[in-house]
Formats: structure tokens, sequence, C-alpha cells
């Protein structure tokens, strides 16, 4: 070898490298992921009275301390389709929004943004929420039409550097997701990080919030959710939805609720609870480099164990791969 | 009971009351962040308002233009534009006013494209990703730059269009306005109406909406009647009287009453609607009042045949 070809051979490894470079470095600003997580497993066979005592008791476990703060609650609002089971159950956000008041919460509010149906009044009323919201006095927040501030993205995976997120979002203290469990034909599934969708302006981005389609649905929830931290989870597995989610699948009751206080350990149990591997979903397996626990071995189990739907839930053909069977 | 024209009269004096220190309307009166949407719906509404709170708020509209010809989303979006320069073209238009804006408006639009119309992805859509049935020739407008064309923009822009242009068309007009109508029929749901744009994924129909039938059913008024119109008119007709939010209800008098339906009693059920519970969206509001007015006066959203 030459003096020559050597010094060509390293300018190129070294040209490779800064290439590269942007490859290897991480895609987030920073590891956020606590040493352990805590999920809870609550059995609910239908939406009952009950729930909010079975809320309560489940939420007793995290010691959660939510005095003085602005709860924002953020349901999985999708549609209204007589008879599907696609939105987070109106009863269980209610329960919810009662537990925090109890637990002495300055304000709670139920925000969504719904990303298909442009009337969120018509969704609300015919889903029945409207009418639970006004008779508990539970104020709603349209995500799709409010004041807008523009927002850092503290993840790089979209490319997308800053996001118009809702004022509303931006300043509450402690926000709740409370998916639909679901399985959804261009994610996989739909649990609590999809569901901050939710969260970005369809006033600004549109009804689909098509962008995040182009930039790439697993990374843009993994962007999103690296900026708008999620600080529980009530996900409402009570009636879940197998096959062609997040509209038209078909009902498949797991008689559960999940709650978390990691947004990733919640999601890598909802998929065991389906009978995926979490590990195959990219925004959970990317969410756990630095935003929450996936493995069982660093989320402690409350309440009841998890125990893998059999037969798995049903998917699109492009996510057959989910299921370890 | 108050009588059409006296709600109308009132949820003017609402509108007049809730626009921004700024200039312009919020979604929510609560917010002092002027949106465009309500703005221009707001405008409409009261077109007919010897106001001066009506002159500000055009003056606020024509001053958000971006340089590019286009309007935002909001007072301090970002300059790239959206799909609300179709309704602020169209807005000013009803007012006969900024010819030069309504020409650099309708120039964006006309360079404005759904990103399936670009070759690459569309032999993406035909190839690889077959999963919702739509034919990547058809294009019409995005929401926002970059994206694929959806039914409400494509509606939107159309009306602007046919109604800036309501006679002589260049051909670039009528290029564009052809395959948008043909892109709101490439998408409409298999049993008529139509939803944001997905009428079968998956091999699975989807259920239309109101408010998206309504809008593309005002931007296809005038087309020749084919077994699509006559579905989707009967589809709108069907649901509207059960509907119980104002928003999409007045979207649908407005469509009906454009195709000539009789919408008495639909008017009737809006006023009810409106009195028994307040309504705090000022787009709403503004379309609602638009609804309520149309029985006597003129449908803004009509285009000629």
């Amino acid at each position: 070898m030459t003096r020559r070809t050597a010094l060509a051979g390293s300018v190129g490894v070294a040209a490779g490298g800064i290439a590269s470079l942007p490859f290897l470095l991480p895609k987030y600003d920073e590891v956020r992921r606590p040493r352990r997580s805590r999920v809870a497993i609550l059995p609910a066979h239908s939406y009952s009275h009950h729930l909010e005592q079975l809320l309560m008791e489940g939420m007793r476990l995290f010691k959660l301390d939510v005095r003085g703060k602005r709860v924002l609650l953020k349901p999985n609002l999708v549609d209204y389709i007589p008879g599907a089971e696609i939105n987070t159950h109106p009863s269980l956000v209610v329960a919810a929004a009662e537990c925090f008041r109890r637990l002495g919460a300055l304000e709670v509010i139920v925000g969504e943004g719904p990303g298909h149906q442009r009337d969120t009044e018509l969704v609300l009323i015919e889903s029945g929420f409207a009418q639970q919201l006004r008779d508990h006095r539970i104020p709603f927040v349209d995500l799709n039409r409010r004041e807008l501030i523009k927002t850092k993205l503290r993840a790089t995976y979209t490319g997308l550097d800053r996001l118009w997120l809702p004022r509303a979002v931006v300043e509450a203290d402690f926000v709740v997701s409370m998916p639909k469990v679901k399985a959804h034909h261009w994610a996989g599934v739909t649990l609590s990080m999809k569901n901050m969708f939710g969260v970005v302006p369809g006033a600004k981005y549109g009804w689909p919030k098509n962008i995040l389609h182009w930039r790439g649905i697993q990374q843009s929830i993994v962007d999103i959710c690296a900026t708008v931290p999620i600080h529980f989870v009530i996900a409402d597995a009570v009636v879940a939805m197998e096959g062609n989610g997040p509209l038209a699948g078909t009902p498949r009751p797991l008689n559960r609720i999940i709650l978390a206080n990691d947004p990733v350990a919640a999601d890598a149990t909802c998929a065991r609870l389906m009978g995926f591997i979490p590990e195959r979903i990219p925004h959970i397996a990317e969410g756990a480099k630095f935003l929450g626990n996936s493995s069982v071995d660093l989320i402690d189990q409350l309440a009841q164990p998890v125990t893998a739907a059999n037969p798995p839930f049903r998917v699109v053909p492009e996510f057959r791969n989910l299921s370890a069977s | 009971m108050r009588t059409g024209s006296e709600y109308t009269q009132r949820l003017q004096e609402i509108l007049l009351a809730s626009e921004t220190a700024t200039g312009g309307w919020s979604y929510d009166p609560a917010e002092a962040q002027p949106h465009l949407e309500p703005t221009c719906l707001s405008l409409l509404a009261l077109r007919y308002c010897a106001e001066p709170r009506v002159t500000r708020g055009l003056e606020f509209l024509l001053q958000s233009q971006n340089p590019n010809g286009s309007w935002p989303a909001f007072a301090g979006d970002d300059q790239e534009g959206c799909w609300v320069t179709a309704l602020a073209v169209l807005t000013l238009t009803q007012f006969r006013a900024g010819p030069n804006a309504v020409e650099r408006g309708v120039n964006w639009l006309l360079n404005s494209k759904g990103k399936e119309s670009h070759w690459l992805w569309k032999w993406k859509f035909r190839t690889s990703d077959t999963h919702v049935r739509f034919d990547p020739d058809k294009f019409g407008w995005p929401w926002m730059p970059d994206t694929n064309s959806w039914v409400m923009p494509t509606s939107f822009a159309l009306l602007a269009l046919r109604q800036c242009f309501p006679s002589y068309r260049p051909s670039r007009v009528r290029v564009r306005i052809t395959h948008g109508i043909a892109m709101l029929f490439d998408r409409v749901c298999p049993n008529g109406g139509w939803n944001a744009g997905n009428g079968v994924v998956y091999g699975v129909p989807l259920a239309p909406h109101l408010d998206a039938t309504a809008i593309a059913l005002l931007a296809l008024r005038g087309q020749k009647q084919n077994p699509i119109i006559t579905a989707s008119l009967s589809w709108l007709e069907d649901r509207a009287p059960f509907c119980s939010a104002p928003s999409s209800l007045a979207w649908s008098i407005l469509a009906l009453r454009a195709h000539g339906q009789i919408v008495t009693g639909q008017i009737e059920r809006l006023a009810y609607l409106a009195n028994t519970a307040p309504i705090h969206d000022s787009a709403t509001l503004a379309t609602v009042a638009l609804a309520l007015g149309c029985a006597n006066g003129k449908n803004v959203f009509e285009v000629q045949s």
C-alpha cells in the first residue's frame, strides 16, 4: 500500500464516518426513562357505576400527587359509528375526572382533537360524551381549534424540528393519556403513545393530520411523546378492538383497565395482553430507549398478572409479525 | 320563540362582539389568537352589516396574506400557507375586496396540489401503498403543503375557483377544476357521501360525514346529475333531520338548499338547537348564521351552474 492509497483510504473512512454520524447519534435530547415503572391491571367486566371506586383503588397504588395541578385527560375520541367500540368509554373518562378531583387536582379538563371527523361536537354528542361531561361539569377542550404555541420537538425521528401545539396541552401540569386499546392498520396498535396524535391541532395540520403520516407514523408517535410528557395512563381494555382498527375492527373484550406511570410500560403491557411482542412495535421499541421501560424486568406489575390473549388479537397482514405465533 | 331572521341578527351581534382586539376571530372567543377559518366564516355571516368591526376584520384578512399569496391558518403561523387560502379568496370575492390579494391567492391555489400528483408518489400509491382505494391521477388540494389531497380542502378550493371565475375560465383554472371534481367523484364513499377522503380502507367501506358530504355537494353544484350526486344528496337528506350538532346541520342546510331541496324543517331544528344550548365556537356560530340566513337571502356557498 502506498502512502497515497493509505491517505485516500483514511479520507474515505473519515468521510463515511461523518456521513453516517446522523444515523449513529441518538434522536432524542435526553433519557427520561425511569429506573423502574409501575403498571396495574384492574379487572373490569363492564362500564358500570363501580368504575370510579375501582379506579380510585388502582390509582392509590401509584401514590399520585396531583394536588393543585391542572390535569388534562386525553381520551381517544375518533368518530361515532353505532355499535362500534372505537372510543374510550365516556364513563371511564368521567370516573377518572372524579378521581383526580378527589385527589386534589386544581382543575380537570378533557381534551381531544379528533383526526378523522371534523365536527368534534357531533362526535361528543353522538358518543354520549357531551351528556356525561355536562352532567359532571367537566370542561371539554377541542384541541383542534385552540390557541397554538410553536413548540420545539424533543426528538428528531420525523425531522420536523417544531410543531404547533395547543397551549392547553403545553401548559397542563399533568397529562393523562386514556387510550382505547385497539389494533391499528397503519401503526400496529393504538395505545397511550399513539393516542397523543390527538394533541396535534387539525386547524393547522388538517383532518387527518396527514403530515404525520408522511413523516412516518411510528416516528411521529415518538417525537410527540418526547415533547408532550405523559404523566399517567388509564387504558380502556374493557372492550378492546382487533382487526382493521382504529375504525373498522371487531370488538374484543379484554375486561381490564390498565393504569401506569410510564407510557412505554403501559403500551408494552397492553401489547402483551393483546398477544403481541412489544419489541416488534417500532414506537414502543424506540420509546424504550429513552422514554420508558418495556422490559418486564423493569416493570413492577400490580393487581392482576399479564396474561396474553389467546388467540392473539387479529391484525392486518402487514402486522402479522407482532404476535409470537 | 325567535324567528329565523331574529336568530340570524342575534348571532351576528354575538359575532360582532367576539372579534379579537387585533381584528379577526378565534374559534374560542375567550382566546386572543385569531384563526383564519372563523375569521372568513364570520365575515361572510356579517357581509351585510355596515359595521367598523367588519371593516377591521376585512383589513385583518388582507394583512394576513403571506408573501407567496397564500393565507396562514392563524395569526403568527408559518408562512407556507394552507387550505384556508380558498376560504379567504371566497370571502374577498364575496366582499368584492382586495382584487390583487385575490389574484395572488388564486395563483397560489392553482400551484397547490396533493402530493400524490407527483409521478413518484403516484407510482408508490399504484404499486406498494394500495390499501386506501383511490386513483392518484385524480388529485385535488391538500390541507397543507407536502401532503395528500383531501375532500374538504378540495371542495373549498373548487368553491373559491368557481366563484372567482363564474363564466370565463382560463385553461389553467379549467384544468384544476376538472381534476378537482374528478377527485371528489373518485373519493366518494360506496353508498354516497364523503368523509375526509378515505372511502374504502383495506377493502372495508367507511362511513360518510355530514359536513364533508355537504361541502363536497356545494362544490359540485351545477354538475350534471349523476348517480354519485344523487346518492350523496339522498344520504344527506336522510341523515340531516337527525343531526344534533349545529355545525354539521348548518352545512347540510347550505348544501341541500343549494341543490334546490326544501330545508324548512332543518332550519327549524337548527334554530331549536341554537336556542337550547349556547354555541361557543365562532366558526360554528358563523356557519349557523349563514345557514339560517340562506332561507331568505343568498347562499354564499352557492356556485352558478
